[in-house]
């Protein structure tokens, strides 16, 4: 090999070596595990899945302000025995190169219950996973600011990630409210 | 050594979508970036002519909003026959260190939070042999710039414009005149077409002036082209292809081309990795 390519190859070779430990994007649950988590007095979780027409996202996202990108929205009602404990939504939302899949969890007048990041495969975000973090939203109403740096707190870092599940919130607060409520 | 060997590379955070257009985000705290910038500039208006430059660059994030980066240039010239009215090159197969390079860039505005990210960027180097044919300089040089970036659609398209400012001095045995100034701007917009891809156009244009003055104006280019983006978890790779689209330059024929000092192609492989 001619000496000018060893110059050229050493100076990223050498800073690949001593930094190079790879890391891994993460499941922490699985959707049913959520559930579970979310309610854990239910005694089952009943398929509601929601398949929204044109007009339909069309007016969530003027309620939300907030895009549409999913179709067919996935959802259970959690109830223990007869009792009505809230709703359950999985979701997707954009990270900045994949999928965050998530799911809300909504008390039975349609406030947020519960946050939780089932994977996240972002190199940088996956903070948001944080309790304290997630914990902004529980009790937040259709109608809430939902802004990031006013009644949410960002995570510096993490903002592409935060602003996304931000929104994702308002998007399903607007979903339960024009499609669930009554 | 043990504890840098500890710190996993993986991801993407600083990445470039475009070869030679910057966005206005800036790395998180405590977060570094390693880039390999290839670029090869071929064709001129007679022989062969091959440039390869290796930009080596290692970048930290010191606060949230700022960052700063120390970089290597190196060159590998094989040209024969660039012997003409617009440029007379020896032939030549060889290596050339280019120089050393510093930046600093500071983030006004976040593209995600704000209506449009800002941030400005000071670049300054030492380069001791020229990009064109590698000829011996002792060049100093201090780049301002301001970078804009919108995003729309979830962060899904992305547009970026840069403008900026690069004065010169001591350019000489290498070129003319001792010091020259250049306005230069680049603006591209990349869309996200699948999960970890990202597709986009962008250009760039150039105009040098010597001795810092309007009124003596050496060249004009634009490059412009198309931009593939694919990121990894742990690495993020561009290529771009950028033909000049239009040149001018003094005492070249106005046939809408320049290649005193460019080249009719500019192909760009940029890789990335966070640690």
């Amino acid at each position: 090999m001619s000496d000018w390519i060893h110059r050229i190859v050493a100076p990223p070779a050498l800073v690949i070596a001593v930094g190079a430990v790879p890391c891994y994007a993460a499941t922490y649950l699985t959707a049913e595990q959520a559930q579970k988590i979310c309610f854990p007095e239910a005694t089952e979780f009943i398929v509601a899945d929601v398949k929204l027409t044109s007009t339909q996202m069309k007016a969530i996202e003027k309620d939300s302000g907030v895009r549409v990108r999913l179709h067919t929205q996935k959802v259970w009602r959690a109830k223990a025995g007869d009792r009505f404990l809230g709703w359950i939504i999985q979701d997707e939302v954009l990270g900045k190169h994949e999928f965050i899949n998530w799911t809300l969890a909504l008390n039975a007048d349609g406030s947020v219950k519960q946050i939780e990041i089932l994977d996240y495969r972002e190199t940088y975000g996956y903070e948001i996973r944080n309790d304290k973090w997630r914990a902004q939203f529980c009790g937040k109403q259709h109608g809430a600011r939902l802004k990031l740096d006013d009644d949410i707190r960002n995570i510096s870092g993490a903002t592409l990630s935060c602003r996304h599940i931000t929104d994702g919130v308002k998007r399903l607060l607007s979903f339960h409210e024009l499609m669930l409520k009554h | 050594m043990t504890a840098f060997a500890l710190i996993p590379i993986c991801g993407t955070a600083d990445e470039q979508l475009f070869g030679f257009v910057r966005g206005a985000e800036t790395l998180p705290k405590g977060r570094n970036d390693l880039y390999e910038f290839i670029t090869l500039r071929t064709g001129k208006a007679e022989g062969s002519y091959y440039g390869l430059d290796f930009e080596t660059e290692v970048e930290h994030g010191f606060t949230e909003k700022f960052q700063a980066s120390l970089s290597l240039e190196q060159h590998y010239f094989n040209n024969q026959g660039v012997d003409g009215d617009r440029d007379a090159l020896d032939d030549q197969s060889a290596y050339r260190f280019g120089g050393v390079a510093a930046s600093a860039k500071y983030g006004l505005l976040s593209p995600f939070k704000d209506w449009a990210g800002l941030a400005v960027r000071l670049e300054t180097g030492y380069l001791w042999n020229d990009e064109v044919d590698g000829l011996e300089q002792h060049e100093v040089f201090i780049a301002p710039e301001i970078d804009l970036q919108k995003n729309f659609l979830d962060d899904t398209i992305i547009w970026d414009l840069d403008l900026g400012v690069e004065f010169a001095w001591g350019k000489q045995p290498a070129e003319q005149y001792p010091r020259e100034m250049a306005l230069q701007a680049a603006t591209g917009v990349s869309w996200r077409f699948a999960p970890n891809w990202f597709v986009g156009v962008e250009a760039n244009v150039r105009a040098e002036y010597p001795m810092f003055d309007f009124n003596n104006f050496e060249h004009v280019v634009i490059y412009g082209g198309p931009s593939l983006h694919y990121s990894a978890k742990r690495w993020w790779a561009t290529f771009t292809w950028a033909p000049q689209i239009w040149g001018s330059g003094v005492d070249e024929p106005h046939d809408g081309k320049t290649y005193a000092e460019e080249t009719s192609q500019k192909f760009r492989l940029k890789f990335g990795f966070n640690f």
